[in-house]
């Protein structure tokens, strides 16, 4: 069975997604694999980071022991202060996601649609959510990219053809970045660019729920 | 023959007359400009000026108009060229320059505020009247003018037209009525002028603990809570007196209803913040207004969670930037607007939307409430406020939205001892300061 092929670990994901930010641009970071991208930004690659919790330039995060509540990103970790940062309101925050000024969000998915329909903040059996920021980002930032596991635990795709959960935002997403692949939404459908090591796009297919358009050519994964 | 007029200093000691302690009072350009300069500093007025100065803090023009449209000006006293009847009043207009000049923010106080006064010479260059029946260039503020001063007299504007209520000295009311082109009653009540001004202080701001800052806090109250939703930027003490207060159905705002005690966001590691769960255990809270409402660990699940499963609390559940923004429009007397955010979403479902320039966009209503009770790092006595770091992100954003916004902090200090360039909360909005007790911590 083809979804028993190796998946690519998370920190794998996140330097791939690392790789789609342009140096200069201000990006903000969803809570899980998103968080991890930082990690493999490169060194000379400067990137503005955002936080709705306040707070643009994030640098690190705190070292045990140095922890100050008064300087926390979205997720609740503490930041290290470090010179260039700014603080602002949630107004601010919020005006820089919706005024177009965040150039890249990365966002972990419950479930993406072909044409690119986010699914984030509700699993339907809990019958409560969050939102936070998720639903600003998606409908602000200039570009969504979403950085999650292909399947979920019981091993339900993830990349479907319409989300059967509740809707963060409507056609929102640019690119989808898994554990097997690398897809990009399109009007047509949910396009296959890239597959992990030793996955063909007939494997991928099949653990998948959209109906994926597979070019002649399908690159593997470059980190 | 009558004597001289006023002169602009007398005008501008008059019109001071006008203020009560603590008053916030936007003054335009031109003769409203003198007010200042001759207002007794003891009467504690926040003089709000075209340019975006409150007394010597610097807003940007947007807070200021927020602070005019939000309800906040008890008394704006504007540059009139004319004033009409039913108390229209048209702006500045020059003999160099007969065009008018943009009405600068006139327009906006003359909506926005508690009572206008117009200030104006009682008739112009060629002693052609200036008050007169109806105005001869379009009116900056209709029917809005509620007294005017002049060089030679104060008028009431009521319903029924102008009422002559004070003439400088020497003059009688044949003279005024001679310069003017309005009808003009004379009550009983006429007299001359006064100069004198009032100097008593207003009430000082600052209460002496957390219940007293509270103790109002009614059934069925709507109050916001601050914070991200960690300990940082929490009024944790307010919270533990709102608690003990017990006041019951309430409607709470916050980001989150409660999610530090469950988990370790934002919360140093061994600790256990003190949050909304408070409220929730003890039966006080109805609904909760939130865009991040329950515990991100399913297993973990939060005071509120647990009520909203019995049944027992209503959540409005609101994205987060869409949240901030309904506070601010609230704060700042914009009754709605138009976001992207949540267009095509369960969020949508039942509010108006439209489609603008090809993109889907809802309609989301400002939000107020009866109190907020904020946390801030420090207050001036006059309720200035300065944050640290990420905590002001909502506490920023409430406090201009509240009737009553309590404010804790950790230290208070005189007015002269803030660094006006680091102010972000201007004390117009801030009601009530209480400061945090020495070794409370927030944690439980």
């Amino acid at each position: 069975m083809t979804a028993d092929k190796e998946r690519l670990d998370r920190a794998i994901i996140a330097m791939r997604v690392a790789r789609e930010l342009p140096p200069g641009a201000t990006v903000n970071l969803g809570i899980g694999i998103p968080t991890l991208v930082s990690m493999f930004v490169a060194d000379d690659s400067i990137v503005f980071y955002h936080s709705e919790s306040g707070v643009l330039n994030c640098g690190p995060l705190a070292e045990d022991g140095n922890e100050d509540i008064d300087l926390i990103n979205a997720g609740g970790q503490f930041l290290e202060p470090v010179p260039g940062m700014a603080y602002f309101s949630s107004v601010d925050a919020f005006a820089m996601i919706r005024g177009g000024h965040v150039d890249v969000t990365i966002l972990g998915a419950h479930q993406v649609s072909a044409t690119g329909d986010l699914a984030n903040w509700m699993l339907p059996d809990r019958g409560v959510g969050n939102i936070g920021g998720a639903m600003d980002l998606a409908a602000g930032a200039e570009k969504v990219i979403v950085a999650m596991e292909h399947n979920d635990r019981n091993g339900n795709p993830k990349v479907v053809q319409e989300c059967s959960f509740p809707l963060t935002g409507k056609g929102c997403v640019s690119l989808v970045v898994t554990d097997v692949a690398v897809m990009e939404p399109t009007p047509d459908g949910m396009a296959l660019r890239e597959v992990a090591p030793g996955w063909s796009p007939d494997d991928v297919q099949s653990v998948t729920g959209a109906r994926l358009i597979i070019p002649d050519t399908v690159a593997e994964y470059e980190v | 023959m009558p004597p001289a007029k006023l002169d602009a200093e007398a005008m501008a000691r008059r019109a001071a007359g006008f203020i009560a302690p603590g008053d916030v009072v936007a003054v335009d350009t031109g003769l409203p400009s003198l007010i200042p300069g001759v207002t007794p500093p003891e009467l504690g007025a926040w003089f709000l000026r075209n340019d975006g100065m409150l007394n010597n803090l610097p807003l940007s023009l947007a807070d200021a108009a927020a602070i005019t449209r939000g309800g906040y000006v008890n008394l704006a006293i504007v540059n009139a060229a004319q004033v009409d009847a039913a108390g229209s009043f048209a702006g500045t207009v020059s003999a160099a320059n007969p065009d008018r000049q943009p009405p600068a923010n006139s327009v906006d106080l003359a909506a926005g505020s508690g009572r206008v006064i117009a200030m104006l010479s009682h008739t112009d260059d060629q002693g052609r009247p200036n008050i007169v029946e109806a105005l001869s260039s379009p009116a900056d503020g209709l029917r809005c003018v509620n007294a005017i001063i002049t060089d030679i007299a104060v008028i009431e504007v009521n319903g029924g037209g102008l009422a002559l209520s004070e003439v400088a000295p020497g003059w009688s009311v044949d003279d005024v009525r001679a310069q003017t082109d309005a009808d003009l009653s004379i009550p009983p009540a006429l007299r001359e002028m006064d100069f004198s001004l009032p100097a008593n202080a207003p009430p000082s701001k600052v209460y002496p603990d957390g219940p007293s800052a509270i103790a109002d806090v009614p059934d069925g109250a709507t109050v916001f809570i601050d914070g991200f939703g960690g300990p940082g930027g929490m009024a944790h003490y307010l919270l533990i007196s709102l608690r003990d207060r017990g006041s019951r159905d309430l409607t709470i705002v916050s980001n989150t209803a409660g999610i530090a005690r469950v988990v370790s966001f934002g919360t140093p590691p061994g600790r256990t913040a003190i949050d909304h769960s408070v409220l929730i255990e003890n039966g006080q809270v109805a609904k909760a207004i939130a865009s991040f409402p329950v515990s991100p660990s399913v297993s973990r699940p939060s005071e509120f969670e647990l009520a909203y499963r019995r049944g027992e609390v209503d959540l409005e559940l609101v994205p987060q930037g869409t949240l901030a923004e309904r506070l601010r429009a609230g704060g700042a007397g914009i009754h709605a607007f138009y976001t992207p955010t949540g267009a095509g979403t369960l969020i949508a479902e039942g509010k108006e939307s439209r489609n603008i320039d090809g993109r889907d966009y809802i309609l989301e209503y400002g939000l107020r409430a009866d109190f907020a009770i904020i946390r801030a790092h420090k207050a001036d006595t006059n309720g200035n406020l300065v944050y640290r770091g990420t905590s002001r992100n909502f506490n920023a954003v409430m406090a201009p939205a509240a009737r009553v916004t309590v404010v804790e902090v950790d230290e208070i200090v005189e007015a002269v001892q803030l660094d006006l360039e680091e102010v972000v909360t201007p004390g117009v909005f801030v009601q009530r300061i209480v400061k945090r007790p020495d070794g409370f911590t927030g944690y439980e």
